[in-house]
């Protein structure tokens, strides 16, 4: 009787399955795991294989089959129980199948490696998925070279890491990403709880590592929220392709939840037809501010003003104001000044929330203007705009049509970006 | 000229060309990669020993390139990883590394007859080869550090552009076109040894293994949709046209002058040395251009992509941007293969041709398994889902895979019993 409490998956993978009356029933090919929720999941299916040409498939319930795990599978039950079909039955989640050789995401270390080799506790006959080998002791061991490969190392290192220190990670901090085979097994809430241990910033560039179809997967096992955050922090580029991936109901969602202009970017690199479709699939108040957007070109102040921001008519209050902020804490655009607009959306002033902070609630706003009445036009270039945000030290700019309508506003960071890539650009030309 | 600029814009022809343009790279680079020194030495071999009766092999392998290349292509596309990844998640990592050990030895073979081709081709220019392969060295090292994948996609490209001069070359050698064209639209066959060597020489230079990984996964690195795709298969088959066309000119070149007088050659330099007295100084000048252009080009691209797959396949970090800490793996591959790839070829009497000879047993050896792995991937629904190919296009490139291979292992056979 073998008292190991650990063995490798690799260590019974291919053994000989045999019967209670000691007959073989065929050799060990997949195990199948039922996920739901616990930290170690527990083996559930045995999946079984023989003949040498033509090849015969069984999947049966591990715990009413199987009595023992040494050298070989003993099986309770007479191999005549067993249906043998010649085409493989596929278990809701099996380790061969979605974990071994997979790229799994790493929660502890937030990064996205692939699995060599996977770590069983063994209780009596049951078996416990406990951690993901990704080392290299994984991959020598799977290649069957652990016996020379260790004799060496010995010889020219006796305390080598090597040797020494296996390259796990337990399984309640690894994130299986190949939902797309297992979608409906895989709980979304534990998915969920674990990746949400990640900031966001984090998760998109591990999304950056992943390829699309996966990129995919992971993104739609994030909440709304999370979706959203980690949206706004992927590159415009790696945002199409992700966007490519989910379908038209899940893009429009997200397209109405992240800032406009960012929403109006994207739009820009998808194909035309695709655009559209999206557009016409929208909120009809997001679509139509899109579809503004859209007009402008790419460097313009119109292409790259939101149109998140905060406006009040001329009666307004200061108590108005106050009470509009805190209605917005959570929107994605800039609630730090307050634009005051006549009837027909001209565009008065603004009051910087510095100015009204600590005033009588029961003042008109309108006294609180800043004293500088600048704006950009909408067909004004980006270096123009950024002159007048580093001159007057604004953070935030206006953007008015030809009639001085306010049409959005213009966010230091949405022009520091286009010149970070410009100055990029430049600087890599160089080189 | 704003207005000139909308014009251009709104013009559908023009904004087409320009959406192909931004796809177009990674099929025509790996197509003209394939035209390395071991594909000129072989092409000037069969024009100069065989005249123009191996040229219509050229057309029935374009074809098979194209079948093959699209396939792999399609699988980037849909599934947006390399063809290294999607061996290693359905074969597992055993055969994967077999696989990958094999293909580090008849790549790193092939990067010492880049080299090679360098210091043969400046040795023609009377450049010493103790000062063209270190600098070739250093530069290929310094294009990977410094560069980024665009920059160094458009310096691709126009080494792409510099196969120019094979076409020239062979011009300026007067060949009789009308016979030209009409061998090459008729297939003929020889029932002596050397001719059928050579045949299968020229499948084997063309169709490679390293090709196929090296193409997945450029096109999967340019982050490609699946509404590009089309564009994505026309820039694979431009490029699998343009390849064999510049074989078919280097092959001209070579049967027009040396196989007319009668003149006997070993390596693709010692046929622009022969060009010189029969096509003159600028055909043999463009044809040593040509090689050296070829050579630097094939040694820019293997070793990187090399350490790239092999370390895809394997999960061990990979990437330029990384630290050499980070992915010593990576960096540990790319460094050997070019420093021993260099260095051999400094070494005096290195025995470069039998190397050679390896590295196409290797490549001979490996082709087909590589070839019926991608045919599983691709008619894998999972995988591939409403792509997979259709049953009349799984028959021709089941049959195509059959001939390639059923060649490949003549080639193999062929060499074992005719050593050199």
């Amino acid at each position: 009787m073998n008292t190991k409490f650990f063995i490798y998956f690799s260590e019974i993978l291919g053994k000989t399955v045999r019967d209670n009356h000691n007959r073989r029933a065929g050799r060990l090919c997949d195990v199948g795991i039922k996920i739901n929720g616990e930290i170690y999941p527990k083996a559930a299916q045995l999946v079984l294989k023989r003949g040498l040409f033509i090849k015969k498939f069984a999947v049966i319930d591990w715990e009413e089959s199987v009595k023992e795990v040494g050298d070989f599978i003993k099986l309770k039950i007479d191999r005549q129980q067993i249906e043998y079909a010649p085409k493989r039955m596929n278990c809701d989640f099996s380790l061969c199948r979605d974990i071994l050789d997979q790229q799994i995401v790493d929660i502890d270390n937030h990064k996205v490696v692939r699995v060599n080799d996977l770590h069983l506790l063994r209780v009596e006959s049951h078996l416990y998925l406990a951690h993901v080998d990704v080392g290299t002791r994984g991959l020598v061991r799977r290649l069957e070279w652990t016996g020379w490969v260790d004799r060496i190392v010995h010889f020219f290192s006796p305390h080598s890491a090597f040797l020494m220190q296996e390259d796990f990670i337990s399984w309640k901090n690894a994130q299986v990403l190949n939902l797309g085979r297992v979608k409906n097994v895989l709980r979304l809430d534990v998915a969920r709880q674990k990746l949400s241990q990640i900031p966001p910033i984090e998760l998109a560039e591990i999304m950056g590592d992943l390829d699309k179809v996966e990129k995919g997967h992971l993104f739609r096992s994030l909440d709304v929220e999370l979706q959203r955050k980690v949206f706004t922090d992927l590159a415009t580029a790696k945002q199409a392709e992700l966007i490519d991936q989910l379908d038209d109901k899940e893009s429009v969602s997200l397209l109405e939840n992240i800032p406009s202009d960012e929403a109006a970017d994207l739009l820009l690199r998808l194909s035309k037809r695709k655009a559209r479709n999206l557009m016409k699939l929208m909120e009809t108040k997001v679509s139509k501010k899109l579809s503004k957007l859209l007009g402008f070109s790419k460097d313009s102040a119109g292409g790259l003003m939101t149109t998140e921001y905060l406006t009040l008519p001329q009666g307004a209050l200061v108590s108005d104001a106050l009470q509009k902020i805190k209605e917005n804490t959570d929107s994605p655009g800039n609630i730090y000044n307050i634009y005051i607009i006549d009837d027909q959306n001209h565009l008065l002033g603004f009051a910087p929330l510095r100015n009204f902070i600590d005033a009588d609630p029961q003042l008109p706003l309108i006294l609180f203007l800043d004293p500088n009445k600048i704006f950009v036009r909408t067909n004004d270039k980006m270096e123009h705009v950024a002159v007048l945000l580093e001159k007057y030290k604004f953070s935030v700019i206006p953007v008015l049509n030809k009639e001085d309508v306010l049409q959005g506003v213009i966010t230091i960071d949405d022009v520091m970006e286009e010149l970070i890539s410009i100055a990029w650009s430049k600087y890599k030309e160089k080189l | 000229m704003k207005q000139f600029i909308e014009n251009l814009k709104q013009n559908t022809g023009i904004r087409n060309l320009m959406i192909f343009l931004s796809v177009m790279g990674p099929g025509m680079i790996t197509a003209n990669v394939d035209n390395d020194a071991g594909g000129i030495a072989t092409y000037s071999l069969a024009g100069a020993h065989f005249g123009y009766s191996l040229l219509w092999s050229l057309i029935p392998i374009t074809l098979a390139l194209v079948i093959i290349q699209e396939m792999c292509a399609r699988m980037a596309v849909v599934t947006g990883k390399g063809l290294a990844d999607l061996i290693r998640e359905n074969f597992g990592v055993k055969i994967t590394f077999y696989l990958m050990l094999v293909l580090f030895v008849s790549n790193l073979s092939n990067v010492m007859a880049e080299f090679a081709g360098v210091a043969a081709s400046l040795e023609i220019f009377g450049v010493s080869k103790f000062i063209s392969v270190p600098l070739a060295g250093l530069f290929v090292w310094f294009l990977v550090v410094k560069g980024t994948y665009k920059s160094v996609e458009k310096i691709f490209l126009i080494a792409c552009f510099f196969y120019v001069a094979y076409i020239i070359s062979g011009s300026l050698a007067h060949p009789d076109w009308k016979f030209v064209v009409k061998q090459t639209i008729t297939p003929q066959f020889q029932f002596d040894i050397h001719y059928i060597i050579m045949l299968v020489g020229i499948i084997g230079t063309t169709i490679a293994p390293w090709m196929q990984f090296y193409l997945q996964s450029s096109i999967v690195d340019k982050g490609t949709s699946v509404e590009e795709y089309k564009l994505v298969r026309l820039d694979v088959i431009s490029g699998c046209i343009v390849a064999p066309l510049v074989a078919f000119f280097i092959v001209v070149a070579c049967a027009a002058t040396l196989f007319q007088t009668g003149v006997r050659i070993e390596t693709a330099a010692d046929a622009a040395v022969a060009l010189r007295p029969l096509a003159g100084n600028y055909a043999s000048w463009l044809f040593a251009f040509g090689l050296f252009n070829a050579s630097l080009f094939a040694a820019s691209i293997l070793p990187l992509s090399t350490a790239y797959f092999i370390c895809e396949g394997m999960g061990w970090e990979e990437g330029v941007d990384k630290k050499f800490s980070e992915a010593p793996q990576f960096f540990g591959l790319y460094t050997a293969m070019i420093v021993i790839g260099a260095g051999v070829v400094l070494f005096p009497n290195f025995p470069l041709l039998k190397i050679m000879y390896l590295s196409q047993v290797g490549n001979g050896i490996l082709l087909p398994f590589v070839l019926i792995f991608m045919l599983v991937l691709i008619n894998n629904q999972e995988i591939m889902g409403a792509y997979t190919n259709k049953p009349a296009f799984n028959v021709i490139a089941w049959l195509t895979v059959i001939v390639v291979i059923a060649l490949t292992l003549l080639m193999v056979v062929l060499s074992f019993v005719f050593p050199l």
